[in-house]
């Protein structure tokens, strides 16, 4: 995708004959519209009184606009279209682009669909073409303005810090523990030696008192070792705990306000992968291996430069295999970190289809499908395990022969101590010092090789989590959104809304609706009633024109402050597993107990909570199994009606009820939301009797607008549904059974 | 086992899948498009001819069978028929069909792995395909990568376009070892 300037330089050549004010739109493309996949350099332009073609700098096409009916967008499979439509009827293809083109192409087919009505050029399809990192060219995530590909490892680590800000007290002073670990560690050879040269070899009998003294000191020294690391490993696991508990919530806050949209594109099994294995991960590494990083280091730090100190030539001979194994687990790194990545999908993949399983249990069990459930969780149980196995068995084979390499070097020592102390350069005692000194450092050098294993899967870990952290909020508030008090007026201003920029489900929706109204909406399943009511809740933007609400756009208002005026009743309840009483003052906490059965009464659900032994105190499960679906539907009613809510949204809330409990309901609500505004969506055209206004949706559009009456006398769309209703309902009264004869 | 037969032939009976065939349909080119004459019996059983001046297709199958099971719709996007295997309907109409199915399908078929980055969930793929050299990145490679019938691979870029590589064991060694570890 090029820029506007550059095309348009790259026309003017192509045409000396256009002067620069003539080119109104130019579109680049790179498949041939005509000819099957080829790859092209082509540029299309809509100038100012035709449209032009060029495929690889050769005009293809010119057509004078005066012929042309509409332009409009279509999506392929992998490619994305232009076509116009000439007024004798026929369809051309202006360009065609692969889908990298796709919010650009869309886009710009609006903006020529306007000039050909006469509307100005405004330029916004720019924003779909500049929406690229500058130093990468890589697209941004939709929604997002951060490059992920440029933001480099040290800033995830020093955003993890940042976060970690709380603690690093906590941090710092096992990090000072770590510290005199490590000197501590120093001691015991040293007293060693004594033991060895003083007592063990001396030269005359030595004093048992002196002797005595060597061994407590030793079991002192111990003791004292093992007392600091208890209290370090005390203060790190506080630390890890505290930390991972801090990006959890991170984590889960940002899912909260994460729009529908995003949230419906991940599987729950990996959120949930992600809010809780993900950053256990992140704990085991701040609480172990940060630690022992530290403890290693340092040890590493003080006996390699004792070791230097005293004999450098013999510490160079120790440590020089270790470059070698560091740079052989190198060579194994992406290799494993593949197999880690590897590993954790599989695990999200097991735990997805432990979730799809258990929430879709019923299905399993009515279709008898319980053995094909095993066998596909088997399947992916057996590859973790391989891929697992794949793991260890790559370090079984690896590790036993680079530790020997590492320790090649103790053979030289071997030698060379032995010599000096045949030499008599060197006491006994030395050299038990040295040797134990030696097998310290090895410690921590292994430990080093080892880390790059640790870290890649520490490092996947931070990544995922900042990869939810990043996401982008598609539907946040601005900074000026104000708290506002719902009087009642909604407002639809030539509203258009798509669930990608590419293909509108809501076109062109213009409506007002007044405080206490009670609109009903009509139409086909799919044509987009569930979708206008999302807008009004604003769980997604309009993409074109506005929503107001009292004449303030909703995308003003703040978020908070607007659905805690919005009660919503779904079709598909939930229910969270807690009481009824719980779940019917969910939205309002402090509800008193009165208001709950108030509100249980005019959803007509305190008679069934009345029957049940445990009435307002029932437990209900994750998705109230334990009630039908007419009763949950009567405690989300309630739910909603306590919430007390300006705005009213049914969306086929009483579908699950019979007409008799429904009529009921009805009648309640009539009397409680007369002066609240509400929408109510509905396939059963009975529920809308006591509507003062129904809107009739079609292909995205309104088709229809009016009271009951004035509808029925237009007799259209709405007149052809209530017809075929009551056909319907008459239906069984013509099968009725006949009586034996 | 008789219970279900009884219960397909019923389905049959209600439902009715109206199929295009050599028989009862023509196709032509028109402009940039196809034009599909069309005959079938109106509700009183009586064969009816409908001409769609452009004709939309869709898979029914897209990985299975990309030329089989092709649903044909009007400018209304509501279905007019399905043709069964696009081969049946005569070379020239095959043809016509075929290249209208490549045109909107637009799937790269992947020769050649040169080089495969992998970065923080993100992967990065310099490729050779039919169409040349291409570069695409992939985010959450591990689930992007559709396998079908045990060798054959789909790669689903961050754009939402689709490469094909046919048969992953006929690949090189090379540009196999690449791919192999996201699979």
């Amino acid at each position: 995708m090029e820029n506007r300037t550059t095309l348009t330089e790259r026309i003017l050549a192509l045409d000396k004959t256009l002067s620069p004010d003539e080119i109104l739109l130019p579109i680049d493309y790179n498949l041939t519209p005509t000819a099957i996949r080829r790859r092209v350099d082509g540029i299309a332009l809509l100038a100012k009184d035709r449209l032009l073609v060029w495929a690889d700098g050769k005009q293809t096409a010119s057509v004078p606009l005066s012929d042309v009916a509409e332009v409009v967008f279509r999506r392929g499979n992998g490619c994305c279209f232009i076509e116009y439509r000439l007024k004798s009827g026929e369809w051309h293809i202006l360009c065609r682009a692969d889908n990298q083109f796709l919010d650009f192409y869309a886009a710009a087919a609006r903006e020529i669909s306007n000039y050909l009505e006469g509307k100005e050029i405004s330029y916004e399809y720019e924003k779909e073409i500049d929406r690229r990192c500058p130093k990468c060219h890589r697209q941004y995530r939709p929604g997002s303005n951060v490059c992920e590909h440029c933001v480099d490892k040290k800033n995830y680590i020093g955003r993890l810090w940042k976060i970690a800000k709380p603690y690093h007290p906590l941090i710092y002073l096992s990090v000072v523990f770590y510290f005199i670990i490590a000197l501590v560690n120093l001691v015991p050879p040293y007293i060693n030696r004594i033991l060895v040269d003083d007592y063990i070899k001396a030269a005359e009998m030595p004093k048992l008192a002196g002797y005595l003294t060597v061994i407590a000191l030793l079991f002192a020294v111990n003791i004292v070792q093992k007392l600091l690391s208890m209290i370090r490993s005390v203060l790190l696991i506080r630390a890890g705990n505290n930390i991972t508990a801090t990006l959890r919530e991170l984590v889960f806050d940002k899912i909260q306000k994460m729009s529908i949209a995003r949230i419906s594109k991940r599987t729950s099994g990996e959120l949930m992968n992600r809010v809780s294995n993900d950053t256990s991960e992140l704990s085991r590494f701040i609480s172990n291996d940060f630690g022992a990083m530290a403890e290693q280091i340092l040890i590493l730090l003080a006996v390699g430069i004792y070791l230097f100190s005293y004999d450098w030539r013999l510490a160079l001979m120790i440590i020089l295999p270790t470059p070698i194994v560091m740079y052989s687990y190198r060579l194994f790194h992406s290799f494993m970190r593949h197999v880690f990545h590897r590993s954790w999908q599989l695990d999200s993949r097991e735990n997805s289809i432990l979730h799809d399983t258990f929430s879709g249990i019923r299905v399993v069990k009515a279709f008898g499908m319980e053995k094909r459930e095993i066998e596909r969780f088997d399947k992916v149980s057996r590859d973790l395990r391989d891929t697992r196995i794949l793991t260890e068995h790559f370090f079984a084979k690896i590790q036993p022969f680079l530790n020997f390499l590492m320790g090649v070097g103790e053979y030289f020592l071997l030698y060379y101590v032995g010599n000096r102390i045949i030499g008599g350069t060197m006491t006994l005692g030395e050299m038990s010092q040295f040797s134990a000194y030696v097998g310290i450092i090895y410690g921590p050098l292994r430990w080093l090789s080892w880390l790059p294993r640790r870290l890649t899967r520490t490092m996947t870990s931070i990544v995922k989590i900042f990869d939810v952290i990043d996401e982008g909020e598609d539907v946040a508030d601005r900074a000026d959104a104000v708290d506002h008090k719902i009087d009642g007026t909604i407002t639809f201003e030539d509203v258009s809304f798509g669930y990608d920029k590419t293909q509108y489900v809501l076109k062109h929706i213009n409506a007002e609706i007044k405080p206490g109204e009670m609109v009903g909406i009509v139409g086909k399943s799919g044509v987009g009633k569930s979708t206008l009511i999302n807008l009004v809740m604003r769980m997604y933007d309009v993409s074109e024109g506005a929503i107001r609400i009292d004449g303030i756009d909703i995308r003003d208002i703040s978020q908070d402050s607007l659905r805690s005026q919005i009660g919503v009743v779904l079709q598909e309840t939930f229910l969270f597993s807690g009481t009824i009483y719980d779940n019917i003052a969910y939205a309002k906490p402090d509800a008193t107990r009165d208001e709950v059965i108030t509100a249980a009464k005019a959803a007509g659900a305190h008679s069934f909570i009345m029957k049940l032994p445990n009435a307002y105190n029932t437990k209900v499960g994750e998705k109230g199994h334990t009630l039908s679906g007419g009763e949950r539907q009567r405690v989300a009613i309630a739910r909603a009606l306590l919430h007390n809510p300006r705005i009213l949204i049914l969306d086929e809330a009483t579908a699950s009820l019979d007409t008799e409990t429904e009529k009921q309901i009805q009648d309640a609500l009539q009397k409680l939301i007369a002066d609240r505004t509400t929408l109510a969506i509905a396939h059963r055209l009975s529920t809308l009797r006591n509507a003062t206004k129904i809107l009739v949706l079609d292909k995205g559009e309104v088709a229809e607008i009016g009271t009951h009456e004035e509808l029925m006398r237009k007799q259209g769309i709405y007149y052809g549904l209530v017809m075929a209703q009551r056909q319907m309902s008459k239906m069984p009264a013509k099968n009725q059974i006949k009586p034996a004869s | 086992m008789a219970d279900k037969m009884n219960e397909a032939a019923t389905l049959k009976e209600v439902v009715t899948v109206r199929y295009i065939t050599k028989d009862n349909a023509k196709f032509e080119k028109q402009s940039d498009f196809v034009k599909m004459t069309v005959r079938f019996p109106n509700e009183e059983g009586v064969e009816e001819e409908t001409v769609y001046d452009r004709i939309f297709l869709h898979r029914a199958f897209p990985f299975d069978f990309p030329y089989e099971y092709i649903s044909v719709l009007d400018s209304d996007s509501k279905e007019i028929g399905i043709i069964k295997e696009i081969d049946g309907l005569g070379e020239e109409a095959a043809k016509l069909l075929r290249d209208e199915l490549d045109r909107k399908y637009f799937t790269p078929v992947i020769r050649q792995i040169l080089s495969v980055k992998d970065k923080f969930g993100y992967s990065y793929w310099k490729v050779l395909t039919d169409e040349g050299e291409m570069e695409f990145t992939m985010r959450d490679t591990f689930s992007n990568l559709l396998k079908v019938g045990g060798t054959r691979i789909f790669a689903n870029d961050i754009d939402g376009n689709r490469y094909e590589i046919p048969d992953i064991e006929k690949l090189d060694r090379k540009s196999f070892k690449r791919i192999e570890l996201f699979l």
